[in-house]
């Protein structure tokens, strides 16, 4: 017996609608054998997904699933979880949806760390409107809106989600299936808001006109671009600067969930216990 | 009539409350003048029920959450003014075209733009009709008295669930702020009109979500209970799933339209003040007025009648449908016709519409500032 | 279902309807098992096909990296999978050179 994939999938909408060779698929896969291994009932969760090629994500899987408005992803998510917060809720966004329309939304959702795992979906394209610029998309690159070369600079969206306060934030490619998996259950685990940049390959869109036409190409560059954490604390900023590291970047166990922290509100409310001050809190600004 | 309690208090924290006793779980929402205080009261009353009020990151955020919500299977609700609408638009086309229940009180403030963050106004009446892009047939309710602060509230929950879709109730400045004595149904009579959206009960395999009548909304059963679909703001087919398909394309905005129209009886509501004897004779005077304007209209209206002015208002309560019909009537009867509201023309044009009449007189203010029965006397005798 | 059952003594197979020649599972393939053979009838003209089952390891990259669902792998106790060896390490060479296909002419060498 192979792995029963078809358990968790929408059947009657296979094959996907990816293009041939790209990392979605392969990042579905990982999700779907990482809520198997932690034996989550399909009934107990929810996938969000917004805008683009990631978004349709959703429709592949046999949970709860809702496909939101561009960038708004999390938005709705923290509605769905704070409704009912003993449920998984995962949000599965691209590069586009979650770091330009939706940074607001990302920032907000890690600074309060909802217990909602955000999948980002990095391919450095807008993949499903064709090739615009992303943040992501690095310098230099070919788009459909800067066709003699990007000048929009790109920032690192893991650093990004550390400075806003997400108690979990990792990172791993396509190129490591299993290593996407482990991190996806670690993800799912974690109590508090957990970032999970996924690298893909989109070499129709970014790498067509970039040099990368195949999905070989495209996954060889991925891999050249980012390196294990344990390595990257190792080198200097030089060597840093055009890499990106994977694995674990940062977990919280310490800090408080919001919706745990909510549910402190309703026993005030209910008379239950004192009124909050900043006494309850470590950090006092 | 039933029993009556009396309660004193402002119109936006009537609106919370009657959230509360309509069942509502969910707050989501961003500041906002002259709405806050909407928030400010959910964010006290609804934890201690066991529900959720959050404070977003901004006003389209303020949404999301309460359509996310309310997907899960909860009653949920959000509050703002005019700006916030405009930001909310795209996504109240979502939980339009997705079926999803949901109210959202807009309380009046001068616009455009920022506009009078703290004045009155009527100027968001079009953009209720259709704050989205698209086919949007547009449920919205208009309070025109503290008392309906709360119970055109209650009605939008009923409503949002009977026809799956965002219920918009208007009120306004004036009536947000206002401080007085309500007369309100009891919370157990509130209570027992509660009418849930509807449930499908047989076999998870069986259920089509959004397989129906021409003209019923989509059957949502909430999520984590063994009904598993898809939500989308894609054309969709039964399961939810987008879709190009042609006749499934027209047939689900259609039906959009159509559960709506088809049942304007159960949503239409208006009221006719001292219209009784008016039966179109020369001299009597119809004034079209909603929300807090129809105050000082109905004063106005005694201050006519002590003058020998046979006057009397109709108001829609139901803004959106139009009450087209009983417009036509009304308007068929009486010649002399007076529209009075807080915006240039924004209702006018629709009961020129409905009454087939372009002659009819108007008093509009746009300053910020309400109309005063005065004004109001003064313009009749000066036009009819 | 049947996709996941493994055919009677079967290492890897493949499920045509959803393959999408994307040549992902044949790179990965350290063992030449896999080759893209020429397909009118599918979108790019191609579609994946098992040339040497024999020569599974069983490591199962093809199936962690198909990114369709296309691709199963059985498991250890359903075969007796083969050990790495220089033919399969040649063949996976010049399939991988030749456009992810077989070279028609091949030679397995002794």
């Amino acid at each position: 017996m192979a792995f029963n994939y078809d358990k968790y999938l929408r059947l009657e909408k296979m094959p996907t609608l990816w293009c041939w060779g790209c990392g979605d698929g392969v990042i579905l896969k990982s999700f779907i054998r990482a809520v198997d291994k932690l034996g989550i009932s399909q009934d107990d969760m929810c996938v969000v997904s917004g805008i683009g090629c990631s978004g349709r994500f959703s429709s592949y899987v046999d949970f709860n699933t809702v496909h939101t408005t561009h960038g708004r992803t999390v938005a709705y998510a923290t509605g769905i979880k704070l409704a009912n917060p003993d449920k998984y809720v995962v949000c599965v966004a691209g590069d586009g949806d979650a770091l330009a329309i939706g940074g607001n939304h990302t920032i907000h959702a890690c600074r309060r760390n909802i217990d909602i795992t955000f999948i980002i979906i990095n391919n450095f394209i807008y993949g499903l409107t064709n090739s615009q610029t992303s943040p992501t998309t690095p310098q230099g690159m070919w788009t459909v809106t800067q066709k003699v070369g990007n000048i929009d600079p790109t920032f690192d969206a893991c650093k990004l989600a550390i400075a806003s306060g997400a108690s979990f934030v990792g990172r791993e490619t396509v190129n490591s299936p299993k290593k996407m998996e482990k991190l996806i259950v670690q993800a799912l685990e974690h109590k508090g808001f957990s970032f999970v940049e996924l690298n893909s390959n989109c070499h129709i869109n970014l790498g067509r006109k970039n040099k990368m036409q195949s999905a070989m190409a495209n996954l060889d560059w991925i891999d050249s671009i980012t390196v294990s954490k344990k390595k990257y604390d190792a080198m200097t900023p030089e060597e840093q600067l055009n890499l990106l590291p994977t694995g674990i970047l940062k977990q919280d166990k310490e800090v408080r969930e919001y919706c745990d922290m909510y549910e402190d509100i309703k026993k005030v409310h209910q008379g239950q216990r004192a009124k909050i001050t900043q006494d309850d809190f470590v950090k006092k600004i | 009539m039933s029993e009556l309690r009396e309660v004193i208090s402002t119109g936006n924290e009537l609106s919370a409350i009657a959230a509360v006793d309509a069942g509502c779980t969910f707050f989501g929402g961003y500041p906002l003048t002259p709405s806050s205080e909407i928030m400010h009261v959910c964010s006290d009353l609804l934890p201690k029920v066991g529900g959720a009020s959050i404070q977003m990151e901004d006003e389209i955020a303020g949404i999301c959450c309460v359509i996310g919500a309310s997907m899960s299977g909860v009653r949920a609700l959000t509050a703002t003014s005019g700006p916030g609408v405009s930001l909310k638009a795209e996504n109240l086309g979502l939980a339009q075209m997705a079926e999803v229940p949901m109210v959202l009180v807009n309380v009046m403030r001068g616009g455009p733009s920022t506009g009078l963050p703290t004045r009155v106004s009527q100027g968001d009446i079009k953009q209720a009709s259709n704050p989205s892009h698209g086919d949007y047939r547009s449920i919205t309710l208009c309070a025109g008295n503290l008392a309906e602060c709360y119970t055109e509230v209650v009605r939008a929950f009923n409503l949002a669930d009977r026809f799956m879709q965002p219920v918009i109730v208007l009120t306004d400045e004036t009536l947000g702020h206002m401080h007085g004595k309500a007369m309100l149904p009891t919370q157990e009579e509130v209570a027992a009109g509660i009418v849930l959206r509807k449930k499908f009960e047989g076999a998870p395999e069986d259920y089509r979500p959004y397989e129906c009548e021409a003209t019923e909304p989509a059957v949502l059963n909430p999520m984590f209970e063994g009904y598993r679909y898809h939500f989308t703001g894609l054309h969709h087919d039964a399961m939810g799933f987008p879709t190009e398909e042609i006749e499934t394309c027209r047939k689900l905005i259609q039906r959009l339209e159509d559960k709506v129209m088809a049942h304007q009886d159960e949503i239409e509501l208006n009221e006719e003040f001292m219209m009784d004897d008016l039966n179109g004779e020369e001299g009597e005077v119809l004034i079209v007025a909603y929300g807090s304007v129809s105050l000082a209209a109905k004063e106005a209206i005694r201050h006519l009648r002590a003058d020998g002015i046979k006057a009397g208002l109709f108001r829609p309560i139901t803004i959106w449908p139009s009450p087209a019909k009983r417009i036509k009537e009304v308007t068929s009867v009486t010649k002399n016709v007076l529209c009075v509201e807080l915006n240039i023309r924004q209702y006018t044009e629709e009961i020129e519409r409905a009454s087939g009449r372009l002659d009819l007189e108007g008093l509009y203010k746009v300053n910020g500032r309400a109309i005063s029965p005065y004004e109001i006397v003064e313009k009749v005798k000066e036009v009819f | 279902m049947a996709a996941m059952v493994a055919p009677e003594n079967t290492p890897v197979w493949v499920d045509t309807a959803r393959c999408k020649a994307c040549d992902i599972c044949v790179d990965s393939c350290p063992a030449g098992v896999l080759s893209m053979q020429q397909e009118p009838t599918s979108t790019l003209g191609a579609m994946i096909s098992v040339i040497a089952p024999d020569s599974c390891i069983g490591c199962n990259e093809c199936e962690l990296v198909c990114p369709d669902f296309a691709i199963y792998v059985a498991e250890k106790k359903e075969f007796k999978f083969a050990k790495l060896v220089d033919t399969s390490k040649a063949r996976q060479e010049a399939i991988a050179n030749n456009g992810y296909r077989i070279p028609t002419d091949y030679k397995e060498a002794n």
